[in-house]
């Protein structure tokens, strides 16, 4: 692993995209959570499809790049593996909220301890634009160029209603601030989620809104419906911060305490009793 | 013909509990040291409809039920109605006179167990008591078989088994004493089978969304899994379920999916993202009648074709079914080391009638193997090293080195790219694994001939068993062969076989194994005998079926 956790790939993504507010972030986070004692070698990441996912490839730390819509999954499975290890899923706001939903809303029904940090910039930007799960009424693309017909998505609103212990959302423009959002989000032992506010200099260019209307809160909000209401304020006024933290039990502690599949294996010579034992 | 077998089946509806009479008829002809084979016929609901259990039993090998019985125990109509073909000429019809009218033995079962509470539940105890009185077994012993399987309200089921063995008593006639067989064996399912052969190679998590036949794999480790260290997870869907296992491999943690048709539909995306990432994760089929929702609690063999190439893309596959309960055990076992050596996914491909039938078998856990992968020893680390078998040594975190698992075409560490040259050095890799691969598997067992003489008959899965047992029935002296690998197919153990008469028994409509054999072999085929009403074959009707066949085509 480089220190400066960069790789060989050549960096893709067009000049000014709000990706780069997210990787430049995320190094900061990775050197912050080794201050606070998390070894680099025990943090794994996963990342979907899209513009984002090639974000596993700039960052050099071990991970699985997997496919669209189930980085959430993947990062499970590894997690359930080896509890050990910290696990964080990146993902684009297709994947997390249009083919892997059903993960999102599941990972945060039972508590998985993961943290998923979505790049949400409102459009299906590699494959030209077209409209995505948090798209605005009217956001025009080449699937539907008479503009979208659909309402956006309140995606933290429907996690925080399945049960998501840790609600955040940022803004790739501001950096520092993200990156200590994505550290607590990483520290929180439960479910998390950073949905980050990507612009799309393409397709999306939200810099200008973002720049005026993101707001960040100096606090959670007090208890679970002020988060819901706080959630849905996108508007005029958006918001930024972790706007709910709340601990409840985790799932993999739950199914096997401080056990450790990969560390803890029954041997085989017990295994081969047992199943002697049972025929 | 086959001397000595004993055939038990009870019918009624579904919570009477007629599978559970099956199982304890199972278990006292498995105490008689005789070996069993049980067949649970059962609809998709819960309570009500129709369900049977048969029992078969011999003192010499025994590879499947029979739908003649010595003895038929009928709870309702309905299973008169359905049963009353199935009595063996001098066998016994015993039904249930306060809810059926027909010819044999009637007993008003239902009135005598209405004396009781939970009385629907006690019904299959009369089957048990009706077969005790039919082989000669006397109260003391039926009472510690009651006490032994029925843990719920003994001291009724006692009592309402005795008024029903008195009934029985008198109006049974020509009682069967059962002959001992010499060697006790374990009555195992091949649910069961599946889940101790992955047990003994080292598996650490099973995911599972429940759907029939698979889902007694699932119970089996929710049930005896803590013991054995072993996690069951039952994630959203078919598709968490299969990414998360590709994540679990990561770790190095030896994991396993279980699902039927429908369900691996749902877990192709996953299958070609562990062929491309290489990861090694086990996938076991539990084939039921399709297409689409189908017949959920019947068997069939109709994904023969199906699971030879799943996922997107060129990589190796393994595809590998047992022909019988024991072998699943061993097979389940094997293809956990082999997804482990090779680094790409595995199925292991069966029916609901071997998952949910359950026979005599020993096994001896100390054959199998620990699954152990090739590991980095040292230097560099490069998840996809170009190696001259086409294996990467595997490292798994937390690691100082980088290890990076990719479902992009990737460099040899793991770094997406679109490069040609990389791009087809990568397909070569993944080729020199397949070629690897088959060579592999050219020094393993992955052919099984039985018997001696022509023609020949070629099956697979749990059809062999059905096979088998037809030609020790009917005297047929004929060779069968059953591929046990049907990907890669081991067509270098069938080279010598081109030039003969052969036939083809399977259980689906299109003749699927018959393809492969002409594909991949150059085998041409004389004659299929399919069958594809849900329902496996019965050996009678498939002993006659063959010697018919024969006649005419060979």
């Amino acid at each position: 692993m480089s220190a400066d956790l960069s790789t060989d790939a050549e960096i893709t993504w067009c000049p000014g995209c709000g990706n780069f507010g997210i990787l430049n972030a995320f190094k900061k986070v990775v050197k912050k959570l080794e201050d606070k004692g998390v070894d680099r070698d025990k943090l794994v990441i996963s990342g979907g499809i899209g513009c984002h996912g090639k974000i596993i490839d700039y960052v050099g730390l071990s991970g699985l790049y997997s496919i669209h819509g189930r980085s959430m999954a993947t990062v499970q499975g590894i997690k359930l593996g080896n509890p050990n290890l910290k696990v964080l899923a990146f993902a684009g706001d297709g994947d997390a909220f249009g083919e892997g939903i059903a993960h999102m809303i599941f990972a945060a029904k039972r508590n998985a301890d993961i943290t998923v940090v979505v790049h949400d910039n409102g459009t299906y930007a590699l494959t030209t634009g077209q409209f995505s799960p948090t798209s605005n009424k009217g956001f025009k693309g080449p699937s539907l160029p008479q503009g979208n017909i659909e309402e956006p998505l309140n995606p933290l609103g429907l996690l925080l209603e399945a049960g998501a212990s840790f609600v955040a959302r940022g803004y790739s423009g501001k950096i520092d601030h993200l990156s200590d959002i994505i550290v607590q989000a990483v520290l929180h032992e439960g479910f998390s989620v950073v949905d980050v506010l990507q612009p799309c200099v393409v397709f999306n260019n939200t810099y200008k809104l973002y720049n005026e209307i993101t707001e960040i809160i100096s606090k959670p909000a007090e208890n679970f419906e002020e988060a819901v209401m706080l959630v849905k304020e996108f508007r005029d006024r958006m918001p930024i911060g972790v706007f709910y933290k709340v601990n409840k039990p985790v799932f993999h502690r739950e199914f096997y305490g401080d056990w450790n599949p990969v560390v803890d294996k029954v041997s085989r010579n017990e295994r081969l009793k047992l199943i002697e034992d049972f025929v | 013909m086959k001397k000595d077998v004993f055939t038990y089946i009870i019918g009624g509806k579904a919570g009477q509990g007629t599978k559970k009479a099956g199982i304890v008829a199972a278990n006292f002809f498995t105490d008689l040291k005789r070996e069993v084979f049980q067949m649970n016929h059962y609809p998709s609901l819960i309570r009500g409809g129709h369900n049977f259990s048969v029992v078969s039993t011999s003192t010499s090998k025994i590879f499947s039920h029979y739908m003649k019985a010595d003895l038929v125990v009928v709870l309702d109509q309905r299973s008169y109605n359905l049963h009353k073909n199935h009595v063996a000429k001098n066998g016994i019809m015993v039904f249930n006179s306060d809810k059926a009218k027909g010819k044999g033995i009637s007993i008003p079962i239902s009135s005598e167990a209405k004396k009781y509470k939970n009385s629907d539940l006690i019904e299959g105890v009369a089957g048990i008591a009706v077969l005790a009185v039919m082989v000669g077994v006397f109260k003391k012993k039926l009472d510690e078989i009651i006490k032994k399987e029925y843990g719920r309200n003994v001291k009724d089921n006692i009592k309402f088994a005795h008024t029903i063995y008195d009934a029985a008593n008198e109006k049974i006639v020509n009682k069967i004493i059962l002959k001992k067989g010499d060697k006790k064996f374990a009555n195992l399912s091949g649910s069961e089978a599946i889940g101790l052969g992955a047990a003994a190679t080292g598996l650490d998590l099973y995911f599972g969304y429940p759907m029939t036949p698979s889902t007694p794999v699932l119970h089996f480790f929710a049930g005896n899994g803590k013991k054995l260290g072993i996690v069951v997870v039952q994630p959203e869907n078919e598709i968490a379920v299969a990414n998360m296992a590709i994540g679990a491999s990561f770790t190095g943690a030896r994991s396993m999916v279980g699902t039927s048709g429908g369900g691996f539909c749902l877990m192709q995306e996953a299958f070609s993202l562990a062929g491309m990432v290489e990861a090694p994760v086990l996938f076991y089929i539990g084939q039921r009648p399709g297409p689409s929702t189908g017949v959920p609690t019947y068997t069939e063999q109709g994904e023969l074709l199906f699971s030879l190439n799943p996922g997107q893309g060129e990589f190796p596959r393994i595809v590998a079914s047992p022909g019988s309960i024991e072998e699943a055990f061993y097979l389940t076992a094997e293809l956990l080391n082999l997804v482990w050596r090779f680094q790409t996914p595995a199925i292991l491909l069966s029916e609901k009638h071997l998952g949910e039938s359950s026979m005599s078998a020993t096994i001896n856990p100390s054959k199998t193997k620990w699954a152990v992968p090739v590991m980095h020893k040292g230097g560099q680390y490069k998840r996809y090293l170009d190696t001259k078998d086409g294996v990467s040594p595997l490292l798994f975190p937390p690691s100082k080195m980088l290890i990076k698992w990719n479902s992009y075409e990737h460099d040899e560490l793991g770094l997406t790219t679109e490069e040609p040259e990389l791009i087809a050095k990568m397909h070569d890799k993944r080729l020199r694994k397949q070629e690897s691969l088959v060579n592999y598997l050219k020094k393993m067992h992955t052919i099984n001939r039985f018997g001696k003489g022509e023609p020949w008959i070629f099956t697979f899965g749990s059809t062999t068993m059905s096979v088998l047992e037809a030609l020790d029935y009917g005297d047929i002296n004929m060779t069968v062969v059953q591929p046990i690998y049907l990907k890669p197919f081991p067509i270098w153990e069938l080279e010598g076989y081109k030039e003969n008469n052969a036939i083809v028994v399977e259980q689906n409509s299109t003749g699927q194994l018959t393809s492969l054999l002409r594909e991949k072999a150059g085998i041409e085929i004389k004659a299929s005998i399919l069958k594809y009403d849900g329902c496996p074959f019965d050996p009678i009707d498939l002993a006659s079926r063959i010697k018919e066949v024969v006649k005419v085509e060979c």
